[in-house]
């Protein structure tokens, strides 16, 4: 139970890290298509504004997500334990689309999520549910070839 | 109706910041709903539009008869529907008004300005409207539209219009209407001496702007005013002037409703910073001139605030209706000095205000 716990945080915290840096340079994108000159030191000040703010709104979306998606792919490993990773990598994936759109549809706003607004970003911002699905998955039920995996040295 | 009047006269004496004035507020109409825009009419009464898309002349003694009004592409949902009416500078003589709104469908909408004559007497109709502007390109979604809208003494007209919310970064750019303010002829027509002349859009004034809330000019300044919100943040008073370059979504003071920056520069070179900011966001909406200070609403900030310029600085003289606990739509002055303010509900009122300095 520990390490499901365990596992279910890292999959939300790692989601919420990249998927903040992910619209961090789409936003910032679209500021240099504008000419505006961004250097690398204010790109950095922007990422981190955004891991304080933006952070820990995207890991209120993926929490109940996550736990929706991974209750989902739980019972289709049952069937079919063989893809039990893809299960929830496709699951994490899948399931923060839905939830954007979902989100989208409450929100007075079009798109909540600047990012969102094109396919591409919706893709990436959406992929991150699927990199936490592999983080769950991976430490909650490591493969015999990952636990014997030695750590670097 | 009289028994209402006079049952309703508050006197609120607001705690004013600087307890410069109080405020007495009367109650003129009620039951409106949403509405967005005052114009008081010469021979007496109101016109009112409310968002859901009808024009309603409200007598001096309250009583309200719907104008008949005929537009067919009328948009109306969330933000979107019927915004502003204005009366043209000679409507004594010739009758004609500008109104505001969203025209088109859900999924290719924008802002539309038609003029039209409104008939001499009660029970008034809108007669021979006819488009004079259409905000391009037709959008998605149903917000930000800006449509305040102010006459300038060369019988020009300013239309204030807004980013569409998703297409902020189109504010930047010169060949579109979104985000801008855009100067017209009583025809529509661009005129000769605007700053821009791209083919798409040679009505632009002025850009950079994000969800134009008020709007007006002031004679005895030379200057127009306007305000504009801006996200979680950074709502804002500016002086536009021609061509001028007001900063979203390239420079900012707010931030994103996800608590993401928009842009990492409250200012940059070439763009006009604000004369007075709202942080965090009251939501401006409405701006009015009385004896040389600016009025303004607000509709989250639930209230009325008057600023003065003084020494070149736009200061918080006072705020007034923070009692009645009700979102702000507008606040006009009327030709005859009448302070009208409109609160935004499904219940809306028309208001009359008397300061007490």
């Amino acid at each position: 139970m520990v390490r499901m716990f365990i596992a279910f945080l890292c999959a939300v915290v790692g989601a919420a890290l990249v998927g903040t840096v992910i619209q961090t340079q789409f936003n910032l994108a679209e500021l240099t298509a504008l000419s505006v000159d961004i250097e690398m030191s204010t790109r950095m000040e922007t990422i981190l504004h955004d891991l304080l703010h933006f952070g820990p709104v995207i890991a209120l979306i993926l929490t109940p997500t996550l736990l929706i998606a991974f209750i989902v792919a739980r019972g289709l490993s049952h069937f079919l334990p063989k893809f039990e990773r893809i299960w929830f990598i496709v699951g994490g994936g899948v399931g923060l689309a839905c939830a954007f759109i979902v989100v989208d549809s409450l929100a007075p706003m079009p798109t909540l999520i600047a990012a969102n607004r094109t396919l591409l970003g919706f893709l990436l911002m959406s992929a991150t549910g699927a990199f936490a699905g592999w983080i769950f998955d991976r430490l909650w039920h490591p493969q015999p070839r990952e636990l014997a995996e030695e750590l670097p040295r | 109706m009289k028994r209402l009047m006079m049952g309703l006269v508050l006197l609120i004496a607001t705690s004013a910041v600087t307890q410069a004035a109080t405020l007495r507020t009367e109650i003129l109409a009620e039951k409106l709903n949403f509405p967005w825009s005052v114009a008081e009419l010469p021979e007496g009464g109101f016109l009112v539009t409310e968002r859901s898309g009808q024009l309603v002349f409200i007598s001096e003694s309250g009583n309200k008869r719907t104008v008949e009004l005929d537009l067919p592409d009328l948009y109306v949902a969330a933000q979107a529907g019927l915004f502003e009416v204005l009366l043209a500078p000679d409507f004594m003589t010739t009758r004609e008004l500008v109104l505001s709104y969203s025209c088109g469908t859900e999924r290719a909408n924008n802002t539309c300005v038609v003029r039209g004559i409104l008939s001499p007497q009660p029970p008034y109709s809108l007669l021979n409207t006819q488009n004079i502007f259409t905000a391009l390109p037709k959008k998605e979604g149903a917000a930000h539209y800006g449509a305040r809208m102010t006459w300038l003494p060369d019988a020009t007209l300013l239309i204030a219009l807004g980013d569409g919310f998703v297409y902020r970064e189109q504010a930047q750019k010169l060949d579109n209407h979104l985000g801008k303010i855009v100067r017209v002829t009583r025809n529509g027509e661009a005129p000769d001496d605007n700053p821009f002349n791209h083919s798409q859009a040679p009505e632009i004034f002025s850009y950079g702007h994000r969800n134009v809330q008020g709007l007006i000019y002031d004679a005895a300044r030379d200057a127009i005013w306007q305000h504009e919100h801006g996200p979680k943040g950074g709502d804002e008073l500016n002086k536009i002037v021609k061509g001028g370059n007001y900063g979203w979504p390239i420079a900012t003071f707010g931030i994103d409703y996800t608590g993401a920056k928009v842009s990492p520069f409250r200012e940059l070179p070439g763009v006009k910073p604000p004369l007075y900011l709202w942080t965090p966001s009251l939501a401006p909406a409405g701006l009015a001139l009385y004896k040389g200070d600016l009025l303004v609403t607000h509709l989250a900030g639930k209230r009325l605030q008057r600023l003065r310029l003084v020494d070149d600085q736009w200061q918080l003289e006072g705020e007034y209706l923070q009692d009645i606990n009700a979102r702000l739509r507008a606040v006009y002055v009327a030709p005859s000095g009448r302070i009208l303010v409109l609160t935004d509900s499904a219940e809306g009122q028309l208001l009359e205000v008397f300061f007490e300095d």
